[in-house]
């Protein structure tokens, strides 16, 4: 059946957080009361980008995009735009500091400025139907595979392209699928790492939860290229959107059978399994994943040998990434030349960004190699909100860095991010403005790192809390001379006595923040001053009396009642029960709490 | 034999135990070079498989560390470990040692401890025991059941213990001890690796959770974007601490690391519901809709 207009309604963890699911059952119900069922079609899709303005509504063909949907909002909607043909204005786009609204997702800057390879079908299919991925040339690049390529071929292929692991470290993907096929051993295991575990990076979950066989088609090829015959998609507990859309995509391509026994009759068997992972970011690491799957302690181990010799219960195991998997289809059906015209010399394709933090447009990003941060963080991001000043972009997580805003040129691909002390990482990107401590931001990661030590390394266990225990004594102002130095001299013992990626990466936080933001620190320590106000110890809250316009909001937000004065007066904060919470600065209207 | 009063070069202590430690120590403090010799492969002796110690009740450990690190550390204590005494000459003042230093196979300058070339090492030596006969559970209950079923489902699998806990941990929202025996042994799994491998991961707990799970986001989105004031506020509210339950078993807190929500940071669940755009503010009448 065919409809003359498509309702896309955004249906990823963001958007149902903000009562997508509500909307969409008003909306459905709205539309069979003005009788255009026969017309309009709800489709529940997946993440569709920009996440900060859920629920998103896109109207297809025509391309017309609303935001910020709330169940009142639907009827006028359905009456005005599915009934009259009249786009409402007041529920478009507004590019910060403007005022004419953008009708058309293809011109918001957001949108306009991205490349889609890993998300091409996001906000476009019903990530539960098999059917919609189909349409969209699903499943294509494995018939093509299975049909007219040898496995040698899918591999040169793969190589050819030049894509590199996107889970963070980079390694080439085809010359690591090499190994795996040239390794004697049978069976042999497909892994999708999907325990995506930095905090502030969602990208995994969103390609996940909007594109599930893209993975399922991406690892299926990888199968037939290596010889694999069971693949698991280890998905962490903290999606369990991800994990339902996940193992009903399985179901439909083993009913389809695009999974099982001798798929597309040329004798070749592939099933996948979704496995569930219990919360530990060391599980993110190869060999602490087979580790959890085969229910040993999730501990990493020494390699070599490499999971591609001796992996899953002993036998040659493949482990990429969500992205790298998603990617694979589209370099098969279109070629790995089309592919690597994509991007810089060494880092080929796109790389999905997961844009978070004091940034307009927080939102899931797809851009090509290359681009710069400057780029994204204002072209695509929207610039900072509040008219505060860009500090720094904090990419890879706790195994990042901070790039500062000087360095906003900067190219994003693999080696110059390493340049800069940063990683590429798994995408995570988050902006942070003047109002962030910088020595407060390294603490918090290694407040994670050190929890999430597995505690193997005695360099990465003990190293990793001595740094952090330097670093909550500068916050609470008992820094001492020579703990800059000592920083600087624990940092390359942690990073060489420890025998994974958490702790040999653990320091970058600490090394970026001492290498652009020195003078930060030297004021936390010589001065007892955090010029960021951050750090409670060295700060103060008061109220500024030229702009208090005595509304007594800040009163009655105060949990200590410790703000006092008459109605209509300026009002005051007694520092002696002041706790610091900071409920006064958020809830004043008139910018009249400082602090100092 | 006569003592010559000006007394040249370095002290040697024999063993490496607590008194040799605080021997070295004290010399070492003194300004004499000491050379401490100790035949096994580690400093610490004895005490450091000591519990606690008589008649004080001290912790063994807490008198044991601190000297082993300052002996590890000090400048003026060379240790010679995995050595021995061969012989001693001369006297008082100027004596003579030769000491034996056995070969480690192993470069401490590079060494992390991480142990992994033990647990590689093929030859190994097993001290059999005879296997302690199990005490059979309490006959089946309710709950001894409904773990049961869950065994039963994942019976098949291979590397089944954490998709069974997990099971648990769906059921009751926390691991219960009888289930956790029932789990090790219907497994064949000794229930000190099944506890290592379940207080690994974040997601169990071995305490009662109250009905409410409210998970904080923390990452790094949600705490650039104050989501520690968040965290802060319904500490407040609720008048618990991380890890805590409220005494009625209704709301039990806790932060985590991320839940990929930072389009709407600071975020926090509570149960299946996400809650973004927080505010200090907004968190009275969200926990007040619960109650």
């Amino acid at each position: 059946m065919i409809y003359r207009t498509n309702a896309m309604i955004c249906t990823c963890t963001n958007c149902i957080s903000n009562g997508a699911l509500q909307v969409k059952d008003a909306l459905e119900k709205e539309i069979k009361k003005k009788h255009l069922e026969g017309d309009v079609k709800v489709v529940p899709t997946g993440a569709s980008g920009l996440c900060v303005n859920g629920p998103i509504l896109v109207v297809q063909p025509e391309g017309i995009f609303y935001q910020l949907l709330t169940v009142e909002v639907v009827p006028h909607v359905v009456e005005e735009h599915f009934l009259k043909g009249r786009p409402v204005k007041s529920l478009m786009y507004v590019p910060p500091g403007e005022e004419a609204p953008i009708p058309n997702i293809r011109d918001i800057p957001f949108f306009k400025n991205q490349r889609l390879i890993a998300l091409r079908n996001r906000g476009l299919i019903d990530p539960d139907e098999i059917e919609e991925y189909i349409a969209r040339d699903g499943y294509r690049a494995l018939a093509k595979a299975l049909t007219s390529m040898t496995p040698e071929e899918v591999i040169a292929e793969i190589k050819k392209s030049g894509l590199r692991g996107r889970g963070g470290a980079g390694f080439p993907t085809g010359l690591k699928w090499e190994f795996c096929r040239s390794s004697p051993e049978t069976p042999k295991y497909i892994i999708c790492n999907a325990d995506e575990g930095d905090p502030g990076a969602f990208m995994d979950r969103s390609v996940l939860e909007a594109d599930p066989h893209s993975v399922i088609e991406g690892m299926t090829i990888g199968a037939y290229a290596m010889g694999g015959t069971q693949g698991y998609i280890y998905v962490r507990v903290e999606y369990p959107l991800a994990i339902k859309r996940m193992k009903r995509a399985v179901e439909q391509a083993r009913d389809y059978g695009l999974l099982g026994k001798d798929i597309f009759r040329r004798g070749f068997d592939f099933d996948v399994d979704v496995f569930e992972g219990a919360g530990a970011f060391v599980c993110g690491e190869e060999t602490s994943l087979i580790a959890s799957i085969e229910g040993r302690p999730p501990e990493p181990r020494m390699r070599p040998p490499f999971p591609a010799q001796s992996g899953l219960w002993g036998k040659p195991t493949n482990i990429n990434n969500v992205e790298t998997w998603a990617n694979i289809a589209v370099i098969i059906n279109w070629g790995a030349e089309w592919f690597s015209q994509i991007g810089t010399d060494t880092s080929k394709g796109t790389k999905v960004f997961s844009l978070a933090g004091n940034i307009n447009n927080a939102g899931l990003v797809e851009v090509p190699m290359g681009i710069t941060l400057r780029e994204i963080v204002y072209d695509i991001g929207g610039g900072i909100p509040n008219g505060k000043k860009l500090k720094a972009v904090q990419t890879g997580g706790p195994s990042g860095g901070f790039i500062p805003s000087d360095l906003l040129d900067l190219s994003v691909d693999y080696d110059r991010l390493q340049e800069a002390g940063a990683i590429m990482g798994s995408g995570g990107m988050i902006v942070v403005d003047e109002e962030t401590c910088m020595v407060d931001m390294a603490k918090y990661f290694l407040e994670f790192t050190t929890s999430e030590s597995c505690g193997r390394c005695t360099a990465c266990r003990e190293g990793l809390q001595a740094m952090h225990q330097i670093l909550t004594n500068i916050c609470a102002g008992q820094g001492k001379d020579g703990d800059i130095e000592l920083l600087n001299e624990l940092a390359p013992a942690v990073e060489d006595g420890s025998m994974c990626a958490l702790g040999r990466t653990a320091p970058n936080p600490v090394l970026t923040t001492l290498r652009y933001f020195k003078d930060e620190y030297e004021a936390h320590i010589n001065e007892r001053r955090c010029p960021a106000g951050v750090c409670e110890v060295l700060i103060a809250y008061s109220i500024d009396p030229e702009k208090c316009k005595g509304c007594m909001l800040c009163v009655k937000s105060c949990p200590q009642g410790a703000i006092t004065g008459e109605k209509g007066q300026p009002q005051n904060i007694d520092q002696e029960q002041c706790i610091k919470c900071g409920a006064c600065r958020e809830v004043c209207k008139f910018e009249a709490v400082i602090v100092r | 034999m006569p003592a010559i009063t000006d007394k040249i070069g370095a002290v040697l202590v024999v063993g490496g135990g607590i008194g040799g430690m605080q021997a070295s120590l004290d010399l070492a403090n003194a300004g004499f070079k000491v050379y401490l010799v100790e035949k096994s492969p580690a400093i610490g002796g004895v005490m450091s498989q000591l519990d606690k110690t008589f008649p004080t009740n001290d912790c063994a450990m807490c008198t044991l560390a601190p000297r082993m690190v300052e002996c590890g550390n000090h400048i003026n204590v060379e240790k010679l470990t995995y050595s021995e005494v061969e012989s001693i000459e001369g006297r008082p003042g100027k004596f003579k040692v030769r000491v034996r230093k056995k070969a480690r196979s192993v470069d401490p300058d590079k060494c992390t401890g991480c142990g992994e070339c033990m647990e590689s090492c093929l030859v190994r030596n097993f001290a059999y025991l005879e296997p302690l006969p199990v005490e059979p559970l309490e006959p089946a209950s309710d709950e001894l059941d409904e773990v049961n079923r869950i065994l039963e489902e994942h019976a098949s699998e291979k590397g089944a213990l954490l998709p069974v806990l997990e099971g648990i941990n769906a059921r009751y929202n926390w691991l219960p001890p009888a289930a956790v025996s029932r789990v090790s042994e219907a497994l064949g799994i000794p229930l000190a690796r099944v506890l290592r491998i379940a207080t690994f991961y974040n997601m169990f707990s071995f305490e009662p959770r109250g009905e409410q799970m409210i998970r904080v986001c923390l990452g790094t989105s949600c705490y650039v974007k104050g989501g520690g004031k968040i965290l802060g506020a319904v500490k407040r509210q609720l008048n618990i601490e991380v890890g805590g339950t409220t005494e009625d078993l209704k709301f039990s807190l806790e932060s985590v690391s991320c839940v990929g929500c930072c389009g709407q940071s600071p975020v926090m669940t509570i149960n299946d519901d996400i809650y973004g755009y927080l505010t200090q503010e907004k968190i009275p009448d969200i926990l007040a809709s619960y109650t």
